[in-house]
């Protein structure tokens, strides 16, 4: 299902060398990121894992284009990004990443359908092609009848739905997701891990932020973050897959 | 495509806004509500005046020379002037005689007097003694009946031409012609009514207010042969002509009133350019003082805007931290904010023209001056009710614009 552009097969969709970002803070330098080299392959499922203070949030940041690197290089999708203007960044944003946050992030004001319009409209996407784009992205959450309510006539576990449906809108190269389940108890965040984990069945590329090791355990993948550098880099063999259908 | 997809987003999400702070909203545009109301009665009055002076203008005569003891408009010491001889009818017989055949000479003779019909009395209304060619001279012209006529000069007939507003206070409906009505201590007879020319200017002669009787007759009545204050117009033959017209009617007053070269006129000549020179003056003052209530008004309702627009931006960091994570620009989040603060102002504006309406009929009605609101003063004034909006909207926007997605996706 999922059309995602696939990069040539030897390539990368994400590829970070020796990234550091450092901020000035008053007098103080503070080393946020001290050199990260990372490479994440498509249909990749990667969970960002650290204690707070890490480095992981500014590594999301980066990833998501929404912070440039000090120094290094990081290209997304076989493109390099750490160059770009702000008008480009917010670009590739637009096609290449699709976010999904803790605290959901909809516009408060305008309905589900809108909502999940949002990055064609930025996209410069015409209102019919729009709305059926919108609309198949809702179906694929299973909130395709909902269309016309407000965000906050819906439980976290349907808003964050509607998150998922923004952000696969654009079909991203990656999903970015920041700790998806802190702000929804047990039972809604297995049904938001298991819709992640159909869109990587479907060939996604997922990273997920999360300190939860049982989140972390549904990922392929796990990065551990220290001091702002990899501590470790492991493989999952067997990650966790919901119990769908009964749960 | 991708900007009009663009535009359609920011406009959608401004006026949603604007809905969703109504009260805000109408409180924000009170400012500039006044401004507009201002601007808009500024330009009416301004038009309303020009509107009043071109009736003036056109009963005083572009192409005419007035010769007169004073001047209309006196600048400088009232006592040089006060001892002037007054026009006579001599001198104006004189005077006509000199042109002959080259521009037409009018001579007026005014006084004010009761006048009487059957119970009907109006008080103290102008009484002017005139020729058959003062409709050639001022081009005003009898509605009904007819004008004086030669006959009527050298007859000395007791004859009189009533302006509208005599006619409605004497006859209220009846028609006055015909009608025997009394002027002072003689009889008339009313043998036409003249058009209505409305608008009394600035304290200015109420021209419908008027009755016109031949001059012959006047000095037969009310005496001033040899004495009475007798203004004289000298017409052009054209409205170039006018310049030279002045200096042959100075050279011949000179000549007839016998002063020597070194003497100074005793008499002045009157045209329209000295009636343009003191209107001018009053506009420029009214324009003035409008330019300065409403530049007062825009501007703190402008801040208005700014504030409010301030309040506007933060209440939505987060939301501009959302649309930007998702791939909004920089100018889409300036766009929707400009737009916001653009259509506050258009709403304003537009109450403040339906208001500025009120007051321009509300002028109207009190019959101090014609004002009319034209669609070009409305226009004009709305344009500037949305600049101002976009000026007091940059600044708040362009913060709004440059917010850091990450900070702003931060914000509680």
């Amino acid at each position: 299902m999922a059309a995602v552009l696939a990069p040539p097969d030897d390539e990368p969709v994400l590829q970070l060398e020796d990234v550091v970002k450092t901020y000035v803070m008053g007098s103080e330098e503070i080393h946020a990121l001290s050199g990260v080299s990372v490479s994440i392959e498509e249909n990749e499922y990667v969970a960002i894992m650290g204690p707070s203070g890490s480095g992981k949030s500014t590594l999301m940041n980066i990833i998501g284009c929404l912070d440039v690197p000090t120094s290094g290089r990081y290209s997304l999708g076989g493109e390099m990004v750490d160059d770009k203007s702000e008008a480009e960044l917010a670009d590739i944003r637009n096609r290449m990443i699709g976010f999904i946050f803790q605290t959901f992030n909809l516009i408060p004001r305008a309905d589900i359908l809108h909502n999940v319009e949002l990055p064609l409209i930025y996209g410069g996407v015409g209102r019919a092609e729009r709305k059926a784009r919108a609309m198949s992205a809702l179906d694929r959450v299973g909130l395709a009848n909902r269309v016309s309510h407000k965000p906050n006539e819906l439980s976290g576990g349907q808003r964050q739905r509607v998150a998922i449906a923004r952000a696969l809108v654009f079909d991203p190269q990656i999903i970015l997701a920041d700790e998806p389940t802190g702000n929804l108890d047990s039972r809604t965040g297995a049904e938001i891990m298991q819709m992640l984990d159909e869109l990587h069945a479907n060939g996604q590329t997922i990273i997920i932020v999360t300190h939860e090791d049982d989140i972390a355990a549904h990922a392929s993948r796990s990065i551990l973050l220290r001091d702002g550098k990899i501590e470790t880099d492991t493989i999952n063999p067997n990650p966790v897959r919901s119990a769908a259908a009964g749960g | 495509m991708r900007a009009l997809v663009d535009i359609r987003e920011s406009l959608n999400i401004a006026v949603s806004a604007i809905w969703a702070n109504k009260a805000r909203g109408v409180l924000t545009t009170l400012g500039i509500v006044i401004g507009i109301v201002a601007v808009t009665t500024t330009m009416t009055a301004f038009n309303g005046m020009q509107s009043a002076f071109r009736q003036s203008a056109a009963a005083v005569g572009a192409d005419v020379v007035y010769v007169s003891r004073m001047p209309w408009i006196i600048m400088g010491n009232w006592w040089e002037f006060r001892n002037r001889p007054n026009l006579n009818m001599d001198e104006a017989e004189a005077l006509r005689e000199a042109f002959e055949g080259e521009a037409i000479v009018n001579p007026t003779m005014d006084t004010r007097q009761d006048l009487k019909y059957r119970s009907e009395i109006m008080e103290g209304v102008t009484v002017i003694g005139t020729t058959e060619k003062l409709p050639i001279v001022t081009s005003r012209l009898p509605e009904t009946g007819r004008f004086l006529m030669t006959y009527d000069v050298s007859y000395k007939k007791n004859v009189v031409v009533i302006g509208t507003t005599v006619a409605e206070g004497l006859f209220g409906t009846t028609s006055p012609i015909n009608k025997e009505m009394n002027i002072g201590p003689a009889k008339f007879r009313v043998i036409g009514v003249m058009e209505k020319q409305g608008g009394n200017t600035f304290g200015g002669p109420d021209f419908d207010r008027q009755v016109f009787i031949p001059i012959s007759t006047y000095v037969k009545v009310y005496g001033g042969r040899h004495f009475g204050d007798v203004d004289i117009a000298v017409k052009a033959p054209s409205p170039d002509a006018v310049e030279d017209l002045e200096y042959e009617v100075i050279g011949e007053m000179r000549k007839i009133r016998k002063l020597r070269p070194a003497e100074d006129n005793d008499f002045s000549i009157n045209k329209l350019d000295s009636l343009m020179g003191a209107f001018n003056s009053v506009v420029g003052v009214v324009l003035l003082v409008g330019l300065l209530v409403t530049s007062i008004a825009l501007f703190v309702g402008g801040i208005g805007v700014m504030n409010i627009m301030f309040v506007s931006v933060t209440e939505r960091t987060r939301e501009i931290g959302i649309r930007k994570a998702i791939g909004a620009r920089r100018h889409s989040i300036l766009l929707q904010f400009l737009l916001e603060s653009a259509i506050i102002c258009l709403i304003g504006g537009l109450i403040g023209i339906g208001l500025a309406t009120l007051v321009t009929f509300g002028i109207n009605a009190s019959g101090m001056m014609p004002a009319s609101v034209s669609p070009g003063i409305l226009v004009t004034s709305v344009v500037i009710a949305m600049v101002v909006g976009v000026f007091a909207g940059f600044v708040p926007a362009w913060k709004g614009a440059r917010l850091d997605p990450i900070e702003a996706l931060r914000y509680e």
